[in-house]
């Protein structure tokens, strides 16, 4: 019984910062209609920046995220004036050319990191690292729990953003048709930008928190960014609720097989991929096909 | 009929390219001979790759999975005391029977969702083999003394590159080529008119994937030792992704052209050691650059280059006279 609890409060806690992870990628896909490869590079950045931060002015990765955030975010938003905007715009789904030029950005951010910071090892030791509370009777790291409760700020205010201001109704607006955004008066270059930025900036607060639970080297990054794929194509990116629905089924997942079966902990990651290719032929049409089938669904049960 | 002076025109060029290929010994030094035969082996790559990834359109970056398979199966098989030649064609059929059975799920998927679908595979096997007692985990497989002869190596490499190049430049012009290049173009329709698409994208993803695994199988003989980090790498399947995008992209020219310069490159940057460690700069960079200003790759540019002097040339004549 204690053992599901444990499994539980775990899933819970990793959720979060999966949550914040895949938001970055929802957020760009659902307005640009482009799969941000280079998300895995953004999170190694945040955790370098935060690591620069804590070494060379004591900076406490948490305190860290009021740099982090805004910093990550002009990144963005020159990311795409620089490279994603000159691309030709495709139609309906996501562009090969976006793709491999993201990845491209992907690769030049990891070399930027080995001549930087080196290739070695590195990570963040606070005064609370190896710390731990007792939570409904399992014990949990102080900063896995500080981690969630960061996600949870920033989720909470993306969800504000999005449904209490202009910036946030116009980006559904472009999320859900382009065409009669622009119609309507909406700058979509303008906004294509904000989204840019604002994927960006929860990429590199999931790379701060990550470098708060875990040892990274420029290579970081890659199975960070396939489960948080997952989790979008698991969940569809039509509401937050979805996608901290779908952070938590894979989180659950895999602390239960690392509960409950003989499967060693070093194929954990494996968990996430297997579920990624399973999810992905589930919805064979990616998330736009899931969530218009989800909608008809509905309208026909309406 | 038209096929005929197509076909002997390739076997042709391929024999030419055998025998120059083979009397190089005779002249080059060792150092030149390695060359070539990491130039053969970024070919049969690059080459291999475009059948899907170019004539198909189908982007896979999970390439190293088969290369992998190959040499892990080589090394395995030598170990138990086979003759390491003998062993491409099982590693080649084995990687052929894994990519069909990762193609059956992920060429359900499109574009893009295809794609990462492959980053997943590739990821997982990884972990696998690096996980598992056979493959000798992380600290990987020496292939038993004996089994080095870089003579044989070297012909064998060069033999499958000329085959690949001169396979894929009969396919592309075959009706299985038209039927892949439809597929590229507009799945839907191509279905529609009668090209049974899954099945032709599982062909062309089992033999670009044997070739790989060939190419594999001979990487293991002829460098002794294989490990996950070194066959299943990412860099692995980058590379192969790279050098077909950097040529030009579903072209039988722009492979070798991109392995060239893929493999003149590595040579180049491994011998300057500062910048041994900013390949990755290059290849981000090349692939940037690539996309924004010519997706088409070198084959596009030299096409473009060509043009231009074409509309050039009349004043230039007149400039000069």
């Amino acid at each position: 019984m204690s053992g599901l609890t444990a499994v539980l409060v775990n899933s819970l806690l990793a959720a979060g910062l999966y949550a914040t992870m895949a938001y970055g990628l929802a957020v760009i896909y659902g307005v640009m209609r482009i799969i941000n490869l280079a998300h895995a590079g953004l999170l190694m950045l945040g955790a370098y920046v935060t690591l620069t931060l804590f070494e060379r002015f004591h900076v406490d990765p948490f305190a860290s995220l009021v740099a982090v955030v805004p910093l990550f975010f002009a990144f963005g938003v020159l990311l795409d004036q620089v490279f994603v905007r000159r691309l030709p715009r495709s139609g309906s789904g996501p562009s090969m050319e976006s793709l491999l030029l993201l990845f491209g950005l992907w690769l030049v951010l990891q070399n930027l990191a080995y001549a930087v910071w080196s290739g070695d090892t590195q990570s963040i030791l606070t005064g609370y690292t190896m710390k731990s509370v007792s939570l409904a009777g399992v014990r949990v790291g102080v900063p896995n729990l500080l981690v969630f409760g960061a996600s949870l700020v920033s989720v909470v205010i993306l969800e504000i953003v999005l449904t209490r201001t202009d910036l946030g109704r116009a980006m559904r607006a472009v999320t859900q048709n382009r065409d009669a955004a622009l119609v309507s008066g909406v700058n979509a270059e303008r906004i294509s930008s904000v989204a840019f930025g604002i994927g960006t900036a929860f990429a590199g607060a999931a790379g701060s928190m990550l470098a708060t639970l875990y040892a990274f080297t420029p290579d970081f990054g890659r199975s960070f960014l396939l489960k948080a794929f997952c989790i979008i194509v698991l969940a569809g990116m039509e509401s937050v609720a979805g996608v901290a629905a779908g952070a938590f089924v894979l989180a659950l997942l895999e602390n239960a097989v690392s509960a409950y079966t003989p499967v060693p902990t070093s194929f954990q990651d494996a968990v996430s991929f297997t579920l990624l290719v399973v999810a992905l032929v589930a919805f064979p049409q990616g998330l736009p096909g899931a969530a218009a089938r989800l909608l008809r669904r509905a309208r026909a049960a309406g | 009929m038209r096929g005929l002076p197509r076909l002997a025109r390739i076997l042709a060029a391929g024999a030419a390219a055998l025998v120059l290929l083979s009397l190089a010994p005779r002249f080059l030094e060792r150092g030149a001979l390695n060359d070539i035969w990491n130039l053969a082996f970024a070919v049969v790559l690059a080459s291999s790759w475009n059948l899907l990834g170019g004539f198909a359109g189908q982007v896979s970056i999970g390439y190293s999975a088969f290369l992998g398979i190959g040499a892990y199966t080589t090394a395995l098989l030598a170990l138990a005391g086979w003759e390491p030649y003998l062993t491409l064609p099982v590693g080649a059929a084995l990687a052929a029977a894994f990519s069909v059975a990762v193609g059956l799920p992920a060429f359900r998927l499109r574009g893009p969702y295809f794609t990462i679908a492959t980053i997943g595979v590739s990821e997982a096997v990884r972990v696998f083999a690096a996980g598992v007692q056979f493959t000798g985990g992380s600290s990987g497989l020496r292939m038993p003394a004996g089994s080095f002869d870089f003579g044989t190596n070297y012909l064998a490499m060069t033999a499958l590159a000329v085959f690949v190049v001169g396979l894929s430049a009969w396919i592309k012009g075959s009706a299985f080529g038209l039927a892949l290049a439809a597929i590229r173009q507009d799945i839907d329709a191509a279905e529609a008119v009668g090209v049974p698409a899954t099945r032709y994208k599982l062909a062309a993803h089992a033999l670009s994937a044997a070739l790989v695994a060939a190419a594999g199988s001979l990487f293991a003989i002829n460098f002794q030792y294989i490990a996950p980090g070194s066959v299943f790498d990412f860099r692995l399947s980058l590379s192969i992704v790279l050098m077909p995008i950097v040529g030009g992209v579903g072209t039988v020219a722009g492979p070798v052209l991109g392995a060239a310069l893929w493999s003149t490159l590595q040579i180049k940057m491994l011998s300057i050691p500062a910048l041994r460690d900013s390949y990755l700069f290059l290849y981000g960079g090349l692939l940037i650059v690539v996309m924004l200003f010519e997706p088409k790759g070198l084959v596009g540019l030299v096409k473009r280059l060509v043009r231009a002097a074409g509309a050039g040339r009349p004043r230039e004549a007149r400039r000069a006279a």
